[in-house]
């Protein structure tokens, strides 16, 4: 049971920052979830807390006791990592007790945890294997298992699930997340996909060059992005962005672009002003009028679908309206055709916007 | 005609085969036939006798020069093996200042004859009074840099995740090379070890140079000086001393075949 803590923590290779000034701090128990896209540094601060890469300036601290210059041994952290590194010569168990007997654990008590890590894994038949003999999913448990054996104040996954076909990536983010909250022990967990960060994530860091763009619980960071970058990062399908600019008439605020005009709540509008914005709408927020005898009126913004992707209980149906692609999620066996017209509806008190600079202008 | 044409493939490929292992054979045959019938081409000798064998261990130290040879070889070869693994490590996996430069060097040295060498070496060995010793045979070729680089390949191949994990198991960088590392290249260790036991055990012009007292020569060199010096007298005996020089080294690569035939499959598929 640990905390962990980052204090001003940077990176860099030779000219290049990945990580800058970065703090952080993860409670004790907690699942927090580094995510970002390929170069945000979030790995580099995994292996930077695992001790496997150094730090260029900064402070780590793993329980209150300063880390930041010891080797990863003394860290007392576990690491399971994307291709899972097993060591191919030995035996699942040879596997999971390396570890304990490098830490002259005795004997008997190696037995037990390995025993116990297999019993809650569920891989007692399989511990005379070689991980060659092993399915994906059976090394990834191994992985974990040999991660569990060690009991480490924090444990870290680097893309545990990305070589996993779709099918057992979804069991097994079921089974990470029922062993962390069983095991209760820190867990600082990276990932690029933010399914994974969604739905495993007690709270969410998004990282993008290095920097954080927002820290917050799953849904916070999906209701209310801090900027741009994180609203069009959480969220599947993507949130749709419109550029354009404001105008108000009568006490009332409305986005407008070529061919649209989107009325916004007065309450929620704090710095209109002028100049570029975009507005952020997210698919499960536009509503289509699938009546072809509707004329945009209003608010309604009028547009001729170009794809639909039917995937079941939901489809997307992909419109133009103006030059702008838009992407709307809809329930239901009622779709529209493609080359069809539809009016669109924007829900005014789900958008978001965003300045110039990418901030959220919405609170 | 396909059938006929894979018929004639099979007598072309018989006969190249042949004129391989002819000589070979003609070889072996001839250490057991007596002198009148040595002349002949016929493999299977009329009476076969080991009177080669007994002439050429009477007339020079032979079961002393096959040990001298044995523990020159094996020595090098362990040392090449292990001294060329620390630095194929360090030269793959490990950061610090100067690893291009070593990298480049190391590679530089193989573009270096070794002819070029024999000269100074040999007076620098002069200079140390290692004349007739073993330290002469073996420490010039303790440490290998053809060995080094093959070593060095396989060991970037290895995934970096399996070093990052067995440091935080909490392995030191040396276990990490001697229990997963090793392991792993046991192909690329079986090929190492064949090309530098067989390169030191068929070496002669280094002992040639390097020792003239004959309880210390080598297997070869004794075989040298034996027979172009005129010791057999006759060609059974040349052969037979010739014989006892080539059946280790074709028994270490019986022995070693199995990974050497490994490590040149893998290294096709590798690329």
């Amino acid at each position: 049971m640990a905390t962990v803590t980052f204090e001003h923590v940077s990176k860099r290779f030779g000219d290049t920052r990945v990580v800058v000034d970065l703090d952080l701090e993860v409670a004790d128990g907690e699942l927090l979830v580094l995510v970002g896209g390929s170069g945000s540094g979030k790995s580099t601060i995994l292996r930077m807390l695992a001790g496997l890469e150094t730090v260029t300036s900064g402070t780590i601290r793993i329980g209150g006791r300063e880390v930041t210059a010891l080797p990863p041994r003394e860290r007392d952290v576990a690491m399971v990592f994307q291709d899972y590194a097993l060591y191919p010569h030995m035996t699942v168990r040879e596997n999971l007790s390396l570890g304990l007997r490098l830490k002259n654990v005795p004997r008997p008590e190696i037995e037990k945890r390995v025993a116990w890590a297999a019993g809650i894994l569920g891989m007692e038949p399989l511990l005379e294997r070689k991980p060659k003999q092993l399915s994906g999913g059976q090394r990834q448990r191994v992985a974990m298992g040999r991660a569990m054996v060690r009991e480490p104040l924090v444990f870290l996954f680097d893309e545990p699930l990305s070589n996993l076909d779709a099918g057992l990536r979804a069991q097994m983010r079921i089974e990470i997340g029922a062993l962390q909250r069983r095991l209760k022990t820190t867990t600082v967990y990276v990932t690029h996909d933010q399914v994974e960060a969604m739905t495993l994530g007690d709270r969410i860091v998004v990282l993008a060059d290095g920097r954080i763009q927002q820290v917050g619980h799953p849904i916070e960071l999906y209701r209310a992005p801090a900027n741009r970058f994180v609203a069009g990062f959480i969220g599947t399908p993507p949130m749709n962005f419109l550029e354009g600019s404001l105008t108000s008439a009568n006490d009332r605020v409305a986005f407008v672009a070529e061919g649209v005009r989107v009325e916004l709540p007065p309450a929620r509008v704090q710095e209109s002003g002028a100049g570029p914005v975009t507005l952020g709408v997210r698919p499960e927020d536009i509503v289509l009028d699938l009546s072809a005898s509707r004329t945009a009126a209003g608010d309604a913004l009028s547009g001729l679908v170009v794809l639909v992707e039917r995937l079941g209980g939901t489809s997307h149906v992909h419109f133009d309206v103006g030059r702008h692609r838009l992407l709307a999620s809809l329930s239901g066996d009622s779709l529209p055709e493609v080359g069809a017209s539809v009016v669109a509806r924007v829900r005014g008190a789900s958008v978001h916007l965003f300045g110039s600079d990418g901030r959220a202008l919405l609170p | 005609m396909r059938a006929l044409g894979r018929v004639a493939l099979y007598v072309v490929l018989a006969l190249a085969a042949l004129t391989f292992i002819y000589p070979f054979l003609w070889m072996a045959s001839t250490t057991f036939k007596s002198l009148s019938e040595i002349g002949t081409l016929s493999l299977i000798p009329d009476r076969p006798t080991l009177d080669n064998y007994r002439t050429m261990w009477a007339r020079a130290p032979f079961g002393r020069a096959l040990l001298n040879s044995a523990l020159v070889a094996t020595t090098i070869t362990l040392s090449v093996l292990v001294s060329g693994s620390i630095t194929a490590y360090a030269m793959a996996r490990l950061n610090y200042r100067g690893r291009a430069v070593l990298n480049a060097v190391t590679m530089a040295v193989l573009l270096i004859p070794g002819q070029l060498t024999l000269i100074p070496l040999y007076t620098l060995i002069v200079q140390l009074g290692w004349v007739d010793t073993y330290a002469a045979l073996i420490v010039p070729y303790l440490f290998n840099a053809t060995a080094i680089l093959m070593l060095r390949q396989f060991f970037l191949q290895i995934p970096q995740s399996l070093v990052d994990s067995a440091r935080m198991d909490g392995m030191s960088e040396l276990r990490i090379l001697f229990t997963i590392f090793w392991p792993l290249a046991k192909p690329v260790l079986a090929t190492v070890a064949i090309f530098t036991f067989m390169g030191s055990w068929n070496e002669v012009l280094w002992p040639l140079l390097v020792v003239r007292e004959q309880q210390l020569m080598t297997l070869p060199q004794l075989l040298t000086v034996f027979a172009l010096g005129g010791g057999a007298g006759t060609i059974g005996v040349s052969m037979a001393s010739a014989m006892v020089l080539v059946v280790p080294v074709v028994l270490a690569y019986a022995f070693l075949q199995r990974y050497f035939i490994e490590s040149m499959a893998g290294s096709g598929v590798k690329g």
